[in-house]
């Protein structure tokens, strides 16, 4: 049935780069209508940025897109909109006071005459829910819906506009099995109304229970397109990994020690539970799961950012206070945040005080702080960790990405910790940089750190940890050690595959 | 049936319209003579002002804003038209020139913070002071007297309608004309979805620039017409009329519903909001404790509005990743 | 590596005040006189004082409205106390912990139960203007204790300053030196910069903030009790309206309203420049309106300017960047 049909949208040998780093490079996708069409790829692969080209917010270097046999026009939410496609976020963002009625048209209400036809718009509305087989009220606000139900809102947005091709990304990661049920019925739906729907997911099973076709992207090309009875789950694995675990993460050999971090029963309600391990001195353990499985919310939870309700967190036999960062940081624990702008960094502070923001005691004398040895502190660090920069006072958003990691790097190395966790520690920085963070992690084991290491790339975990965790929806449910770990089998339980 | 009460649980003024409602049994239980015609005259006379600013207030509130300007605003354009009327000029000609003033504070606020994208609170603060020095310069000692206020001005400020006062007709007839156009306006619908959730609200193609200004430029039009309603009331004005009344018209908003955060209320709790103010006023009076307590009243009252409302916000459940399993 | 030298708004506003003094000196014989000078800085006083807790606040991403309101119910506490037979000293103390209790409950509203302080502190304006009229009626309490009110308009023996100096020279010294070389200046800076990231780097935030309150309180209590010498009188009615000037002046000293910015060597000059061109409009005889019009007219520009500026650099870079 789609073979002998055209095409509803191609985007041909697509190329976009963001300052010297290719995030396209060779992108092709190819939508029929009435299709689900999955999106395949592992993080970084270059998935959001076609995505977001589609959805107006980028604008593609070279390349084509033709959409409805005609050129799409590039660059406007609000065009790509009107041109009938629409993309829906893992997290969307509604008018939390608006009714659900007015958020699905929203800058376009339904009128009689001049004025706003409140009735007819919550008729409207309800019958799309209904289209969508959903029970939903239009006339109640969508503050504190979950985000599924926010999905579906924009799902009716989607239809209301008349979309064509309705792109999801990743909307299953924070659902529940319910909640993905009812999603799959809606996708199916659309699906029957001859629109074209693109799936973005990890999960593989989701992919196979519902997809017709699957593209699967690597290194921002497409490296593959085939209907899914032509495709099985090993197959798409390893056209998604693709490569050896390189050279890229030198594991130095270190001496694993005593237990410095114990973790008994830790939970969080609605986010995780029953999360049980240790790092030993010495040890990089490495904590894999998708993206929203829960992984940032336990390092956040350890390091006293956030609070936990059940369980507890002990260092070097002593039992943590929850919700305390600044106690846990003088009893030495250290967390290089995944967000580095926005929760790892003073964007217009200078780079002297982003290094010593942790270490002002230390630096000071009769509470006054010493100028020169803040410079000269962040003097060392920034030779030890070879950081591009003129001069330390300098604000650091003139820093390049992977300089102002090391900069957040740099910070807590200064603590001297015992316990260091790194989330996210290479995120959108270049291949060069990601060398050196891997090595100088590898020296800290070295020198007797634990060393907690959250990550989404696999080859990362796998290249640095001597141990991996696996969490999914906010539980535990794998443990592999560095010898017995692959890919495939990372991937299997993170995503909860049937079978391999 | 059942629906219906959920409706009207959910409707934000219900706690505000209650209060009013214990008030006002509570004072009218100890001193009757505040359930007579001259107890509802004293209330509804007092709240004409206030909540006039506030109906126009509501437009800027909702969008997160907000507009501190408006007390100097109304008093120099009640002392405006009181000037113009002394030398003779005709009643319209008081009336645009009330109106010129307030358009053009609008404008000057409006384009800072709309255009220049400069926080509200420091623009309004500025011109309060401008429009207020400006007012005290050309005021100077004088005072406007009984004498030269326009006569319609003079007239609605001291009669009644059926025993309702013509100001607070005025103030509730602007109520409604302005909660019909914010219910049933895109262009007004706009204002709360830029309060609610401003990024959503650029990304979604709203024209956000040009309805916070002309929001900008309609609260300083009504605050200058409004000046007539001052002018009205006390019958008299100075160089410091109007001084500080634009703390009253926020918290007879915020009180009423319209939360600060943006997003969300009607200029019929703004109303209410201004009306329970005047009314605890006169009820102190009315219960024989010193007026003294009055502004403690008001700003504990002010405090238990937005610690309520946060309080409900919060209420509301978590989403959960883990799912229910 | 040596410090860039780049000319900041603090500068700028430091010129503004010579720049005032001079054209005051000869627009008007009598500007720089002793005794005006003397009047100037008595004139600003208070406001200098609250200013200076106010720096902080605004720099750590918060707002006080209440603080004139504080200063209020410090000097009708001291009346009240004092008519009702204690001692002046045991007055004083007493209306100090009233401004120092004011001010954490401000911040117990803001970082204990999360409420915008925008909001919270103009439902307190009222709430403390309110409890003024509450302990001292229409009443206002006028017969101090004569030994103490010389302090508010005799100059200290053998100087030409008044006595009020002190305080606000000893407050403004400490103020300096903690907000731009000590550890709570720097985490001041920080919670305003980006209050997160200050969280994920150990810092209190909510504690520090809660301090940053009571410390205004405290700051506008001192205030109230200058401000009560200076008039010998401690009335329910007092000092309406200074928060906005307190605020106007804090932010022509550069302060960013959205936090994270400002030098309190900026906040002073911006005090004294203001206090020199009320005294220069005094002197030639304009009426006290146009400071009200300069305050403001100032006010605006600090936020303007800064704002022309980025917008004109970005247009540069954009050009820069096209060709």
């Amino acid at each position: 049935m789609v073979a002998n049909q055209s095409p509803i949208l191609e985007m041909r040998s697509a190329r976009k780069a963001f300052g010297g780093v290719n995030a396209l490079s060779g992108a092709e996708l190819t939508l029929f209508p009435g299709e689900i069409h999955a999106l395949l790829g592992e993080n970084g692969a270059g998935k959001s940025t076609l995505l977001k080209a589609l959805a107006g917010v980028h604008k593609l270097d070279s390349g084509s897109i033709t959409l409805h046999g005609k050129p799409f026009q590039q660059g406007s939410t609000r065009l790509a909109r009107e041109q009938g496609i629409a993309v829906i976020y893992q997290e969307p963002s509604l008018f939390p006071d608006l009714t659900l009625a007015e958020n699905v048209f929203v800058g376009r209400q339904l009128q009689s005459g001049k004025t706003v036809n409140w009735k007819a718009m919550e008729d409207e509305a309800n019958k799309l829910f209904q289209q969508l087989g959903v029970k939903l009220d239009s006339t109640s606000t969508a503050r504190g819906l979950s985000i599924a139900d926010q999905q579906i809102v924009e799902i009716a947005k989607a239809l209301s506009t008349q979309a064509t091709v309705i792109v999801m990304d990743e909307p299953t990661a924070a659902l529940s099995s319910k909640e993905v049920d009812r999603l799959f019925q809606v996708a199916r739906n659309l699906e029957a109304q001859n629109c074209a729907v693109v799936f973005v997911s990890h999960r593989l099973d989701e992919v196979f229970a519902l997809c017709s076709r699957i593209t699967v992207m690597r290194d921002g090309a497409t490296v593959g397109s085939a209907p899914t009875s032509e495709l099985n789950e090993s197959k798409v694995i390893h056209l998604m990994v693709g490569r050896e675990v390189s050279e890229l993460y030198p594991k130095l050999e270190a001496k694993i020690g005593e237990v410095v971090l114990k973790v008994e029963g830790l939970g969080l309600a609605g986010q995780f539970t029953e999360i049980s391990f240790e790092v030993r001195a010495g040890e990089i353990v490495g904590l894999a799961g998708l993206v929203g499985s829960g992984r940032s919310e336990v390092v956040r939870a350890i390091f006293g950012v956030d609070k936990f309700d059940a369980g507890s967190v002990t260092l070097n036999g002593k039992k943590l206070r929850p919700g305390n960062p600044s106690a846990q940081m003088l009893s030495g624990v250290a967390l290089v945040p995944e967000d580095r702008r926005q929760q790892g960094l003073f964007m217009s502070s200078s780079i002297n005080k982003n290094i010593a923001v942790t270490l002002l005691k230390k630096l000071s004398q009769l509470f006054i702080i010493r100028e020169r040895s803040e410079a000269k502190l962040a003097a060392q660090w920034g030779e030890r960790l070879s950081l591009k920069y003129e001069t330390g006072y300098d604000p650091v958003d003139r820093l390049s990405g992977g300089n102002q990691q090391k900069v957040v790097l740099a910070k807590w190395l200064a603590t001297e910790p015992k316990l260091l966790i790194v989330d996210e520690p290479t995120r959108g920085i270049d291949v060069g940089t990601k060398a050196e963070v891997h090595r100088l992690l590898s020296k800290k084991a070295q020198d007797g750190v634990a060393i907690l290491i959250v990550s989404s790339e696999l080859p990362e975990v796998m290249g640095m940890a001597d141990r991996i965790l696996v969490m999914r929806e906010g539980r535990m449910v794998g443990q592999f050690d560095r010898s017995a770990a692959t890919p495939e089998k990372i991937i299997a339980v993170a995503t909860g595959a049937s079978s391999l | 049936m059942k629906t219906l009460v959920k409706k009207v649980f959910r409707v934000r003024e219900l706690p505000v319209f209650l209060a009013l409602v214990i008030v006002v049994i509570i004072t009218g239980t100890a001193n009757p003579e505040f359930f007579t015609l001259s107890g509802f005259q004293d209330v509804t006379l007092g709240v004409a002002v206030v909540a006039t600013l506030a109906v126009a207030q509501t437009l800027v509130i909702v969008m997160k804003h907000i507009d501190l300007s408006v007390g100097s605003t109304i008093g120099f354009s009640a002392y405006l038209i009181g000037d113009a009327s002394s030398q003779g000029h005709g009643f319209w000609y008081c009336m645009g020139l009330g109106l010129a003033l307030g358009l053009t504070v609008g404008t000057v606020n409006g384009f800072m913070v709309a255009y220049l994208r400069l926080p509200s609170l420091v623009v309004t603060l500025g011109t309060l002071y401008i429009v207020r020095g400006l007012f005290n310069e050309v005021a100077g000692g004088n005072t406007i007297t009984e004498d030269m206020v326009p006569g319609p001005i003079n007239f609605m400020g001291l009669n009644t309608f059926f025993g309702i006062p013509y100001l607070f007709l005025v103030a509730f007839l602007l109520m409604l004309v302005v909660g019909f156009v914010m219910r049933r306006t895109r262009s007004a619908r706009d204002l709360y979805a830029i309060g609610s959730n401003l990024l959503a609200a650029e990304l979604g193609g709203i024209p956000v620039a040009r309805r916070v200004f002309l929001a900008f430029l309609a609260t300083g039009a009504v605050s200058g017409l409004a000046g007539a309603v001052l002018l009205a009331r006390f019958n008299t004005a100075a160089a410091n009329s109007g001084n500080g009344l634009e703390l009253s018209v926020v918290a007879a908003c915020v009180v009423g519903g319209v939360a600060i955060a943006g997003g969300v209320g009607t200029v019929y709790g703004a109303v209410i909001g201004a009306i329970l103010l005047q009314a605890i006023t006169m009820a102190l009076g009315a219960l024989g404790i010193p007026q003294f307590w009055q502004l403690a009243v008001n700003g504990t009252l002010l405090i238990a509005a937005i610690s309520l409302d946060r309080y409900l916000s919060t209420r509301v459940k978590p989403t959960s990743i883990m799912g229910a399993k | 590596m040596k410090k860039k030298y780049t000319f900041g708004w603090d500068q700028g506003v430091s010129v503004f005040l010579v720049l005032t003094v001079v054209v005051g000196g000869f627009i008007s014989e009598y500007f720089a006189t002793i005794d005006n000078i003397s009047f100037v800085i008595q004139d600003v006083a208070e406001i200098a004082i609250i200013a200076l807790a106010m720096t902080y606040l605004i720099i750590a991403g918060e707002i006080d409205l209440s603080v004139a309101s504080i200063l209020s119910l410090t000097s009708a506490t001291v009346g009240f106390l004092f008519r009702n037979g204690t001692s002046f000293e045991v007055a004083i103390v007493g209306g100090l912990l009233v401004g120092l209790l004011c001010g954490l409950l401000n911040g117990y509203l803001v970082t204990v139960i999360g409420l915008p302080s925008l909001a919270v502190t103009i439902g307190t304006l009222a709430l403390f203007r309110g409890l003024c009229y509450a302990l001292l009626g229409n009443e206002p309490v006028n017969e101090l204790p004569e030994n103490w009110i010389v302090l508010g308009y005799e100059n200290i023996p053998g100087t030409f300053l008044p006595w009020s100096a002190i305080p606000l020279a000893i407050l403004a010294a400490i103020a300096w030196i903690v907000l731009h070389y000590t550890r709570i200046g720097r985490w001041t800076f920080a919670i305003g910069i980006n209050p997160e990231a200050a969280k994920f780097s150990g810092i209190p935030v909510a504690r520090m903030k809660l301090g940053l309150f009571a410390m205004t309180g405290l700051m506008s209590g001192v205030a109230g009790v200058v401000y009560t010498l200076r008039f010998a009188s401690a009335s329910p009615d007092g000092a309406v309206g200074y928060e906005l000037s307190v605020i106007a002046a804090v932010l022509f000293g550069g302060v960013a309203i959205a936090g994270g910015i400002g030098t309190l060597w900026g906040v002073l000059a911006a005090v004294l420049s203001l206090g020199a061109i009320r005294s220069v409009l005094q002197l030639i005889d304009f009426s006290a309106n146009a400071l009200l019009v300069v305050s403001g007219a100032l006010l605006l520009i600090s936020v303007v300017a800064p704002k022309a500026i980025e917008i004109y650099q970005s247009r540069r870079n954009s050009a820069f960047v096209t060709k």
